[in-house]
């Protein structure tokens, strides 16, 4: 299966107003230090090549990245960890992004042999990958059948005011739902997307990373 | 796939079965005793050239010989001489065609390469064909039983639709112990031409059918299913038991999303997004489609009359698992049954309304009635477990009763037992009040009755 590049998803991310969270991708180290000055630390560093599905599992993703010298040093790190993982790999750059806070959530879409794309949503970590608490609706999805996705995973009470957190804003997750579904359907040639994760919190929802298969 | 086709198939005035024989243990026997139950309401010809009569009948050596226009043939003869015999039938413009062979797609690559031929046979001639590899159809209304089940069953109400044909044939025992009919009865095989929603449309439309039950292993066409579906749910109720649940998500994957995203879990998204109830067992499926064809719908809000503790908690819970509301009672209700001086002084004041285990009828009517006329109660459980002094026949005959007075609210019978409770759930089931010697199955059915929970 083929990836789509980052300025091909985040072409089409735009077309349907997806939100993505601020990102550029940087070729060269100085570029990623002006872009951290100019929104602040922390911030993080991510491996962007299409060949390259599952960036944590070759620790091509650092966190936690609060100075402008351990910027330098992450930088040369991740180069070095995918030179060894993954050799043939071919690197459009590093994306650098802000560090936000918030909580967790995954929307996806695979599409089905006999129902046409189907969306998915969980909420991130443990939640989807473990647990497997996640779930489905067949495109078209109305704005209706996304606010009952969201409602029917065991963990919704993780999204509402809880721990002295207040609501994420829910219309948010709504909207990406409803968009990705349309997307979906439009753009027939896109077999598997993982929006994973979306930092959600009580004013927006924002894609984080995403992987779009073709 | 319009109405007045499919029609021709089910009700039809003239059919030929090609491969009737009255050789003892051949499905073709079982077809030409089942076909002559109508024969009062239909003409039915018989092809075989090696008979040259079959129970008395003329046996037909091709179909062309038959000089009539036929509605229905059905097909029930070696797989391999299956496109033989179906090329002479399209060539007299029949109108449908049901085939009861297997050795098809199911068997094979080979069977599937016939099957492939077939397809194109009658797709040419533009004639609706069921099957292959299937029991047939059945309508007990009209005495239409154009399948090789081994008995007809009673009429009613409920249609069921099933991929497979060996199920429908217990189902239909069962049902004579379990009281309830069917308006129709489809074992679609490996849905060469029609499917299981032409069938879907059909029933919805079908002023005799009230319930729709689908038993499926593959859902063909997903997205005309949801559209089909959609639909039918708008006009009446459809359960769905889906088999193949084991299957998990695709192994070797590359998104998150399609690790997760199984076949079965689709399904069953697909299903409660258009509105269907996939239910587990086939008990709960008949459980359910009894209890919908027989009883009105109504809106979340239900009391439980009870005779004993414990019979009442367990409801409760299954209740409050299912998402069925218990009413909260009316002081009056309490304020009434204190005064009528028939209760126990220690009946529960609440819901489950307890009337303690040595009620009899009396106790069951006036606590029927007096729960019943409580505006937000839109359903009621009666629950009786079978103590010493316990009236089972009476109290049948009062739930009877009650269900006259209140014909606009379900009732749901949990008469707990097994040989002594049997009488009373005769009479309960002979007046279409559905009785469950299991808390849970009766919660369940009460459950499927109500709308919007």
């Amino acid at each position: 299966m083929k990836a789509l590049t980052f300025s091909e998803t985040k072409k089409i991310l735009s077309e349907y107003d997806i939100p993505l969270c601020q990102m550029v991708l940087a070729k060269t180290k100085k570029e990623a230090i002006v872009f951290a000055e100019k929104i602040g630390y922390p911030v993080v560093l991510k491996i962007s090549s299409p060949e390259i599905l599952h960036k944590t599992e070759i620790k091509g993703i650092k966190i936690n990245i609060f100075d402008k010298k351990t910027l330098e040093k992450t930088w040369d790190k991740i180069l070095l960890e995918v030179k060894k993982k993954k050799p043939s790999a071919g690197i459009e750059g590093i994306l650098i992004q802000k560090q936000l806070k918030g909580r967790e959530i995954v929307i996806g879409m695979k599409r089905n042999q006999k129902f046409g794309p189907v969306l998915m949503f969980g909420l991130g970590g443990i939640f989807t990958e473990v647990l497997e608490d996640v779930a489905f609706k067949i495109a078209p999805v109305s704005e209706s059948d996304a606010i009952k996705m969201i409602k029917e995973i065991k963990g919704y009470k993780v999204l509402t005011a809880f721990r002295g957190q207040k609501q994420v804003n829910l219309k948010a997750i709504v909207k990406i739902i409803v968009s990705l579904s349309k997307l979906s359907l439009e753009k027939e040639e896109i077999k598997e997307i993982d929006l994973n994760p979306i930092i959600v919190d009580e004013k927006k929802a924002l894609i984080v990373d995403t992987c779009f298969l073709l | 796939m319009n109405f007045k086709k499919i029609n021709k198939i089910l009700n039809p005035k003239t059919i030929a079965l090609i491969g009737a024989t009255d050789r003892s243990g051949s499905v073709g026997l079982g077809i030409c005793k089942n076909l002559l139950e109508g024969k009062k309401d239909r003409k039915i010809f018989f092809v075989n050239p090696f008979r040259k009569k079959i129970f008395g009948q003329k046996s037909y050596d091709v179909i062309g010989s038959i000089k009539e226009p036929i509605d229905l043939v059905i097909v029930v003869v070696p797989a391999k001489i299956v496109l033989k015999i179906i090329k002479e039938v399209v060539r007299e413009k029949v109108g449908g065609i049901i085939i009861i062979s297997a050795g098809f797609a199911e068997a094979g690559k080979k069977g599937k390469i016939l099957q492939d031929k077939i397809i194109e046979t009658v797709k040419k001639a533009d004639i609706p064909l069921v099957g292959p590899n299937c029991l047939g159809i059945l309508r007990p209304s009209i005495n239409l039983n154009a399948s090789f089940a081994p008995v007809s069953p009673q009429k009613g109400k409920i249609a069921f639709i099933s991929q497979s044909g060996a199920l429908v044939d217990s189902i239909i025992d069962r049902s004579f112990v379990e009281n309830y009919g069917f308006s129709l009865i489809v074992s679609y095989g490996n849905e060469a031409g029609l499917s299981m929603c032409d069938f879907l449309e059909w029933a919805k439309d079908d002023p005799e059918t009230k319930a729709i039950g689908v038993y499926v292993e593959a859902i063909k066409d997903g997205r005309r299913f949801m559209k089909v579906a959609r639909e039918v749910v708008k006009k009446k109720p459809l359960l769905i038991l889906k088999a193949g649940k084991t299957k998990t998500g695709q192994k070797a994957v590359s998104s998150h999303t399609a690790a997760l995203a199984g076949s079965q879990k689709i399904c069953s998204a697909a299903f409660k997004q258009v509105g269907a109830l996939e239910v587990d067992s086939l008990e709960e499926l008949f459980d359910n489609l009894e209890a919908l064809a027989w009883q009105p719908r109504c809106k979340n809000g239900i009391a439980v009359l009870t005779n004993g503790g414990g019979c009442g908690v367990l409801v409760a819970d299954y209740c409050e698992k299912l998402g069925v509301k218990l009413s909260k009672l009316d002081q009056k209700v309490f304020r009434k049954l204190e005064k009528s001086k028939i209760m126990h002084p220690s009946f529960s004041r609440g819901n489950p309304l307890d009337i303690i285990g040595d009620a009899l009828s009396d106790r069951y009517e006036l606590a029927m009635e007096v729960l019943l006329s409580q505006e937000n109660v839109h359903g009621l459980i009666v629950a009786q477990t079978l103590q010493t002094m316990t009236e089972v026949e009476k109290n049948a005959k009062v739930t009877i009763a009650a269900k006259k007075r209140w014909p606009k609210k379900p009732i749901i019978a949990l008469f707990m037992g097994g040989k002594y409770i049997l009488p009373g759930e005769k009479m309960l089931e002979k007046n279409k009040i559905p009785n469950y010697s299991d808390p849970r199955r009766a919660a369940l059915a009460i459950s499927a009755l109500i709308k919007n929970k």
